[in-house]
């Protein structure tokens, strides 16, 4: 089960990578950028959200604008 | 049955065009009182407030004994083999597990929780649409009209597995 599930967590977080638009990304603030790269990395709305200082739901606007896909 | 749903099964969920059907399948869905400070759109915000007003959905206060229960599960997945809980869906967690809810979240510590460390069960919106699906409340292209919707994408794998077992 623990492979199963760190296999999923790969496969999260390469589509994230793939799809991501990074041209958008590299062009936004510091904040936002390191935010936008953290959930790529993690796929956590929360934590990212945070470290965007935006709100979730303002942060979820964001990762799709970014081309960024929710996968779960 | 009732659930408890965090943000972000909330935030996606509100985009999706049959999100009223999640009250088919739900009697109650629970809102922790947190989640209000971190919608922001009109479009959910409205959609909240409508199905708070029908008693849809209803609001679930900050106990401590579910507060410390969230914290202990934050303790506990970092120590795992996989990425850790956050409070937010550890909460929800917390309370499911307590009361018998289905936590309803899109994050994929909670989803893996389910399997290592917590009674609970925990739906991500592809659990709501297949027990959709299984009551002819959404046809089979619902899965692809929700990744439309809502940006959201399913794993491979899942997606053969709805594929496997067409209604």
């Amino acid at each position: 089960m623990e492979e199963h599930l760190k296999d999923r967590e790969r496969e999260a977080r390469e589509l994230r990578r793939r799809e991501a638009d990074w041209n958008y990304i590299n062009s936004l603030p510091p904040r936002l950028r390191a935010a936008l790269v953290f959930y790529i990395e993690t796929g956590d709305l929360y934590v990212a959200a945070k470290i965007a200082g935006l709100r979730v739901e303002e942060f979820n606007e964001l990762r799709i604008r970014a081309g960024i896909p929710h996968v779960n | 049955m009732e659930a408890i749903a965090d943000t972000s099964f909330l935030v996606d969920w509100a985009r999706f065009s049959h999100r009223d059907l999640l009250f088919r399948v739900f009697r109650v869905v629970w809102i922790p009182e947190d989640v209000l400070n971190e919608v922001q759109s009109e479009r959910t915000l409205m959609w909240i407030a409508d199905r708070l007003a029908s008693g849809d959905m209803s609001l679930f206060p900050l106990l401590p004994e579910y507060r410390d229960r969230a914290l202990r599960l934050v303790e506990l997945s970092r120590r795992g083999p996989t990425r850790g809980l956050d409070f937010p869906e550890a909460y929800c967690i917390a309370v499911a597990e307590d009361r018998g809810y289905i936590a309803l979240s899109e994050n994929g510590a909670a989803y893996a929780a389910q399997f290592l460390y917590t009674t609970a069960r925990v739906w991500r919106a592809y659990e709501v649409l297949w027990e959709l699906r299984s009551r002819g409340l959404v046809p089979d292209d619902a899965i692809f009209t929700y990744q439309e919707e809502t940006k959201h994408k399913f794993p491979q794998r899942d997606i053969q597995r709805w594929r496997d077992c067409r209604s």
